[in-house]
């Protein structure tokens, strides 16, 4: 089993059933990365994905949720009561799922978890596959990415004012009528 | 008593076409006429006008221009291999210069960082020049209603032809180009002389 | 914004271009040369790969500095299915990468499955493998006739295109769409496989070697394609680990890793198949690696059809009520399945709170969804992590010493799909 308390900045970490998730500091992130690679065996960073946490929680979620086995009637979900998922620390999380190529296709997620305004250290000396992603991720999402080589927007013109995968962003489009899809 | 008499010659001076021998009494019949026969050369012509000549031809090869984008490209390329051949029409040399192109079929969804450019290859081909506007993700803007894609391609450039389907089968977009001829050969002009972009 | 500009360079031997692992820029000695032309391989261009912008510094016939332009077919997938419910969510994924429309879908549905815990019946994991496989053929005839086409083979166009039409008469036949099929259910499958099924794909399973024969007559031993693709674009196995290669440009670069054998999804651990490794990493290695790609996946199909025809009557969707639509008979007489009908068609079903990553082998490389749930009917954030998009990173790197007539034979081996690319 891998002691995942290792990794420099490590903050907690939660298993699920793909991968264990493993929360860092922020400030560290690269180093972690670095030791995750060098360390641990980790080769490849398959992917760099932020999420916006902007209004979560802020909508109740009750009533029964379809699992496999069916609603057990002796343990009815919420009673009517609103059942609010677990907060989160801050705005965005930035989570970058790494690979070791080898028996067992071990898989870990590294999150790192910033405000509005926080920069993240750049993991493109570690892995040069970060690049892109890092720039899709300020692109789409506006966190900026310290130490970066060529931080410019990426999949968005060039003059696009704004960071559209963020929640204050409108989905845009035009009004349809009749259509309950705003 | 009808049937006795002889069907009336048509003439070329009934057409209102004076031949040369009209004008010159003493020329006998030239030899292409020699060699059809005189009075038949009314016969073994056909007669069109201009304009009609030349949409036909224009019809029978109508290039169009590469401009795939995304899934309905796919479909696109389809019609060229060999089950829906396109070479039947004359169609199957799509140029990939906008000057030597005569349709553009927008096959894709166009997002607004590819409008400037899909405007551009618009603006350089040479007239007359149609557009098809294949799949609903270039009609309407398709399942995409976002602040990406363009809600509809006849917001930059006039349309001719709209193709509905996500993706249109290739006998979908054959249609569509037949309709396109057909159109032209009955005399429609093309789309830039009766209508403006859409707004 | 940037502070510090860190050296990219990460080990001895790299060819990956320093400054920026994406670019590639002038060496210092061209510098101030007026003898580089910059050449702009616009977003429209003679070869059939979709909108990538190329910005090419040509000295001469060799390419000295080049960098990638995409975001022109840039979609907005993700903001998009975060206002759909799951249901709705299913038609998205399949436009990504729309030449293996079939592996989006896959992915995504095994993400909400997983998340929801729910059984799949077998039926319809076999099926589904069935069907990605047809689909890793169909991509791989697609890359095949449109590289060869852009090399100057033109009439493999032809040939490939043919085989393709039957591929998408069954799907067709099973789907009833040729392309984009949205077959897969969050559960299971839309509809039971129809009879008469089993025997067509029997005989396209019989033919396609016979197919691949033709091909690899055409092209394996021709002097031109060697010469072009030989030796050309080269990427080592250390470098396309480190740009995050995954897949076939991964197996050509001498890498042994294949998900459906290292990482099992659905029941690839119970059929047999070699996965095709090459050392060299040249376009030459990359079109080996998807020929013999196509002609075990006609094996894994085979070995689909052979376990599928014996599962007869079985079901084809899992019977959870309060995720998968009832079936229609049961809305006259039931008045529970009325309910979930109803609940299910207008809210959505909700799926747990969470986040996964799920990974398959697309017939591009590692294709992932990466999906949050915040326990109501519409995800939270989902994420797909493209291979093209990867494979496009590394363009800067395999176009280190080319010539401009060996561009194209580069970008064209990558494999990317620009639907994929620009999400």
């Amino acid at each position: 089993m891998t002691q995942w308390s290792d990794l420099p900045g490590y903050v907690s970490e939660r298993a699920s059933a793909d991968m264990a998730t493993v929360t860092i500091e922020r400030e560290r992130i690269r180093e972690a990365c670095e030791y995750a690679r060098d360390r641990l065996g980790f080769d490849m960073c398959v992917d760099v994905v932020a999420t916006d946490y902007l209004e979560w929680g802020g909508k109740g979620v009750s009533g029964y949720i379809g699992t496999a086995t069916g609603r057990d009637l002796n343990k009815p979900m919420t009673e009517g009561l609103q059942v609010l998922p677990e907060l989160k620390p801050k705005r965005f999380s930035i989570s970058y799922h790494l690979l070791g190529l080898r028996q067992g296709a071990p898989r870990v997620r590294l999150q790192c978890w910033a405000e509005d305004g926080e920069s993240v250290p750049s993991v493109v000396s570690v892995w040069p596959t970060c690049d892109w992603h890092e720039r899709e991720t300020f692109d789409l999402m506006g966190i900026v990415f310290d130490g970066h080589p060529n931080l410019e927007r990426l999949l968005m013109p060039e003059d696009w004012e704004g960071h559209p995968l963020r929640k204050d962003y409108p989905l845009g489009g035009e009004p349809v009528r009749f259509s309950d899809a705003e | 008593m009808a049937d006795d008499e002889p069907k009336p010659v048509t003439r070329l001076r009934d057409y209102g076409l004076q031949s040369e021998r009209l004008l010159w009494p003493t020329k006998g019949p030239s030899q292409f006429e020699e060699s059809l026969g005189v009075d038949e050369l009314e016969r073994a012509l056909g007669l069109t006008t201009l304009e009609k000549a030349v949409r036909w031809a224009q019809t029978k090869s109508m290039w169009p221009d590469t401009f795939g984008l995304a899934c309905c490209a796919i479909e696109m390329m389809s019609i060229v291999s060999s089950r829906y051949d396109l070479a039947r029409f004359g169609m199957e040399a799509f140029r990939s210069s906008p000057r030597q192109a005569d349709l553009l079929i927008v096959s894709g969804r166009v997002a607004h960082k590819m409008a400037e450019p899909l405007r551009q290859i618009y603006d350089q081909m040479l007239e007359p020049k149609w557009v098809i506007a294949m799949g609903v993700c270039a009609s309407s803007g398709g399942m995409f209603n976002n602040y990406t894609i363009l809600q509809g391609v006849d917001r930059i450039v006039p349309v001719d032809i709209y193709i509905p389907f996500c993706p249109p089968r290739p006998e979908a977009l054959m249609e569509g180009i037949i309709r396109l001829h057909e159109a032209h050969l009955a005399g429609i002009p093309p789309a830039y002389e009766r209508n403006g972009v859409a707004t | 914004m940037a502070t510090v500009v860190d050296k990219t360079q990460i080990y001895e031997g790299t060819r990956i271009p320093e400054r920026v692992p994406t670019i590639l820029d002038l060496p210092p000695e061209l510098r101030d040369s007026e003898d580089v032309l910059q050449v702009n391989f616009g977003p429209n261009h003679p070869s059939t790969h979709g909108v990538l912008r190329l910005i090419v510094d040509l000295h001469g016939e060799e390419v000295v500095g080049a960098s990638a332009v995409i975001g022109y077919l840039h979609t907005g997938f993700e903001k998009t299915m975060e206002s759909k419910t799951y249901w709705k969510c299913v038609t998205y994924p399949e436009r990504i990468d729309y030449v293996g429309y079939q592996n989006n879908e896959l992915v995504f549905v095994l993400a909400v499955e997983q998340l929801l815990e729910m059984n799949v019946p077998m039926k319809a994991t076999w099926m589904r493998m069935l069907l990605c496989e047809l689909n890793r053929i169909h991509s791989h005839l697609i890359y095949l006739g449109t590289s060869a086409l852009e090399l100057g083979a033109i009439s493999m166009f032809w040939y490939c295109f043919r085989e393709r039409e039957t591929i998408l008469d069954l799907f067709e036949l099973v789907t009833g769409q040729r392309m984009h099929t949205r077959y897969f259910q969050v559960g299971g499958l839309a509809e039971d496989i129809p009879s008469g099924f089993y025997p067509e794909c029997r005989k396209f399973v019989e033919w396609m070697p016979h197919a691949l024969d033709d091909y690899r007559g055409l092209l394996d031993k021709n002097q031109i394609w060697l010469e072009r693709t030989v030796g050309v674009g080269k990427l080592s196995a250390a470098d396309a680990i480190a740009l995050g290669q995954t897949g076939p440009n991964l197996r050509a670069s001498g890498v042994d890793w294949d998900l459906r054998r290292d990482q099992p999804y659905l029941h690839y651990d119970q059929v047999d198949f070699r996965v095709p490794v090459y050392p060299n990493g040249d376009v030459y290695d990359r079109y080996r690696v998807r020929m013999d790609e196509m002609l075990e996946s006609n094996r894994i199909v085979r070995q689909c059809l052979d376990r599928l025809e014996r599962m007869e009557g079985m079901p084809w969707i899992a019977d959870d009520r309060k995720v998968v639509l009832p079936p229609r008979e049961e809305l006259h007489t039931s008045m529970e399945s009325l309910i979930h009908h109803f609940k299910i068609v207008t809210e959505g079903f909700r799926v747990p709170a969470g986040e996964i990553y799920v990974a398959i082998e697309s017939p591009r490389g590692e294709s992932g969804c990466y999906l949050v749930s915040d326990g109501g009917p519409k995800p939270w954030r989902v994420h797909f992590r493209a291979p093209s998009f990867v494979a496009l990173e590394a363009t800067a790197t395999c176009l280190r010493d080319t010539y401009v007539a060996d561009l194209i034979a580069v970008v064209g081996s990558l494999d990317a799909v620009m639907g994929d690319t620009d999400r």
